[in-house]
């Protein structure tokens, strides 16, 4: 009971402080990804019903890469750098507590993009036919696996400019270095392998054939569940209170 | 020397009256706070504290003085369990702090000597917010909420994001978060560091209110008159050590020469002499014909450079720091 109360709160701060930039959130979360949809849909022909699938798979995943890796990443470095964290070490509040609490706001963060990435294409002309409860689960997975990442780095990061550095990087870099706007044969034959075991990849895969109407995403599923156990497992390690 | 100068001595000479709190807690109260053989190592073989032993007994007032680089910053970041100490035992009412600093940190508000704020939480929000995590109901997390507010002077600031304060309203937030849910043992490092005298005053009465309420108290500043007005102890810390601790009148027990000679040489430079007694020290003043002197009974301060040998500086309002 304590614990839940502690989440809630952490998630409560972390709302809280957002309230006053929902105008950067939007642009980061939405407009962006939304962008990259239509610049897609430009540069890789918008006639295939594949293509414009793909794209705005592609852009739900950009818009989770960017609200967990590089929006919570920057969060969690700033609480981090600023001494923000050290208030929350203050108080008996378990280092888990604190990461189930941003993780909750991500997930809230990632349920209003990926809703509204859904209404855009929709408004866009996508013929999609997703199974939402899938779709949840996907999206859920996905979100966990990225904000592993961006624990990881804001745990770990030794100066603020480096984490914000690592975080954006990360946050475009695992989209645009995985096959999510395009297939994963239009990539260099030596970047293949190592594209296609990205978690992004995975979950771009599993969005589009979700999104698709498919059901056969379990090796994306499992992949997804995976690398979330071990970038969270990390993450958690490394975030302590207490200094060695 | 005129009968008025004369008079003037003697006031100095006397004690000054000391502005004592509640009253010091009994010698057989629980204890609240016990470290043994405390030893912080850090990697590169820096010795922060070498063997700190402490207790401090429920209901009372501890001050840490030590000069810059002592140790006592470490000292306290071991006690709440942010720092890991290299050996050595830290119970808090009876709770292992090492082993289990979370349930340590149920009895204890800190604030730390530097934390940030939520600039874009308002000051009423930052209150209700973390007095939740005291499992405090709403209701009761509000009503904290208004009460450390209104203690701290913060009231025309309520509705204010944080992030438009001024430092030392910031400094006043953070001590206030400790306050939230009463916890019985405050450990405050540095609180009044950066506030202007009457907002250090108002931060003293909140901390006395919270003895009365039977807190007990953990506090490191560089302000001697903090220390000599809010605590039943004073220990100083020097190269990470406990060199000594005990209440304002044994340590000034400790000096031998406890009559103080502040005057100008004929150069204008200022000299400081000590002396065994007031008469020895009228005695030197008519031997050098000295003209703009001023005798007083040794104070912490002096005991605080005898131990340390170092002096303390006067901060921007005047007040010895």
């Amino acid at each position: 009971m304590k614990r839940m109360n502690d989440i809630a709160c952490v998630f409560r701060i972390q709302l809280a402080g957002m309230r006053r930039e929902a105008g950067p959130f939007l642009l980061a979360a939405l407009v962006f990804p939304s962008a990259m949809y239509l610049f897609a849909n430009a540069v890789g022909g918008a006639d295939v019903g594949e293509n414009r699938i793909r794209f705005l798979a592609g852009s739900i995943i950009f818009s989770l890469s960017l609200t967990s890796i590089s929006w919570l990443g920057y969060l969690m470095l700033e609480n981090r750098f600023t001494g923000r964290l050290k208030l929350f070490a203050t108080l008996p509040l378990a280092p888990s507590s604190y990461v189930f609490g941003v993780l909750v706001f991500a997930l809230a963060q990632a349920a209003l993009g990926t809703t509204a990435l859904l209404l855009v294409g929709r408004a866009l002309g996508v013929n999609v036919h997703p199974n939402f409860a899938l779709l949840i689960v996907v999206v859920f997975l996905t979100i966990l696996c990225l904000c592993g990442i961006g624990v990881v780095v804001a745990a770990r990061a030794r100066s603020f400019s480096e984490g914000s550095l690592l975080t954006d990087t990360l946050g475009a870099g695992l989209i645009f270095l995985a096959p999510v706007y395009y297939a994963p044969e239009m990539m260099p034959q030596a970047l293949r392998v190592f594209a296609k075991l990205l978690p992004t990849a995975f979950a771009a895969r599993a969005v589009q054939t979700t999104l698709a109407g498919g059901h056969e995403i379990g090796i994306e599923l499992l992949a997804l569940c995976l690398t979330a156990a071990a970038t969270l497992a990390l993450g958690f390690k490394l975030m302590r209170w207490r200094e060695d | 020397m005129t009968a008025t100068t004369e008079s003037l001595l003697q006031t100095l000479a006397e004690p000054a009256p000391a502005t004592r709190r509640m009253g010091k807690p009994d010698d057989d109260a629980p204890l609240a706070v016990r470290v043994r053989d405390l030893v912080k190592r850090y990697r590169d073989g820096t010795e922060a504290n070498r063997g700190i032993d402490l207790d401090v007994r429920r209901g009372e007032v501890v001050s840490i003085l030590g000069p810059n680089g002592a140790g006592k910053t470490t000292f306290l970041r071991q006690l709440t369990t942010e720092l890991l100490p290299t050996s050595g035992t830290v119970s808090i009412f009876d709770v292992d702090a090492i082993a289990e600093p979370e349930r340590a940190k149920r009895a204890m508000g800190i604030t730390p000597q530097e934390a940030g704020v939520f600039e874009r939480l308002t000051v009423r929000e930052h209150f209700e917010l973390f007095a939740r995590f005291r499992n405090l109901s709403k209701r009761e997390a509000r009503d904290a909420a208004r009460e450390v507010i209104a203690e701290l002077g913060l009231v025309p600031e309520t509705e204010k994001l944080v992030g438009a304060l001024s430092g030392g309203q910031r400094r006043r937030i953070l001590i206030g978060l400790a306050l939230l849910g009463r916890p019985p043992l405050l450990v405050l490092d540095e609180p009044t560091t950066g506030l202007d005298p009457s907002s250090r005053r108002t931060v003293w009465g909140v901390i006395r209110r919270a003895v009365t309420n039977g807190a007990t108290v953990i506090l490191s500043t560089h302000y001697m008159e903090e220390a000599e007005r809010l605590s039943d102890r004073i220990g100083v810390i020097a190269a990470g050590r406990l060199i000594a601790i005990g209440t304002l009148d044994e340590l000034l027990s400790r000096l031998e020469r406890s009559y103080r000679l502040s005057y100008r040489d004929p150069l204008g430079d200022s000299c400081v002499c000590y002396y065994s007694s007031f008469v020895e020290a009228q005695r030197q003043i008519a031997r050098d014909r000295l003209s703009e002197y001023s005798i007083a009974r040794a104070s912490l301060e002096d005991v605080y450079f005898a131990l340390t040998g170092e002096q303390f500086d006067k901060d921007e309002t005047g007040e010895t720091a």
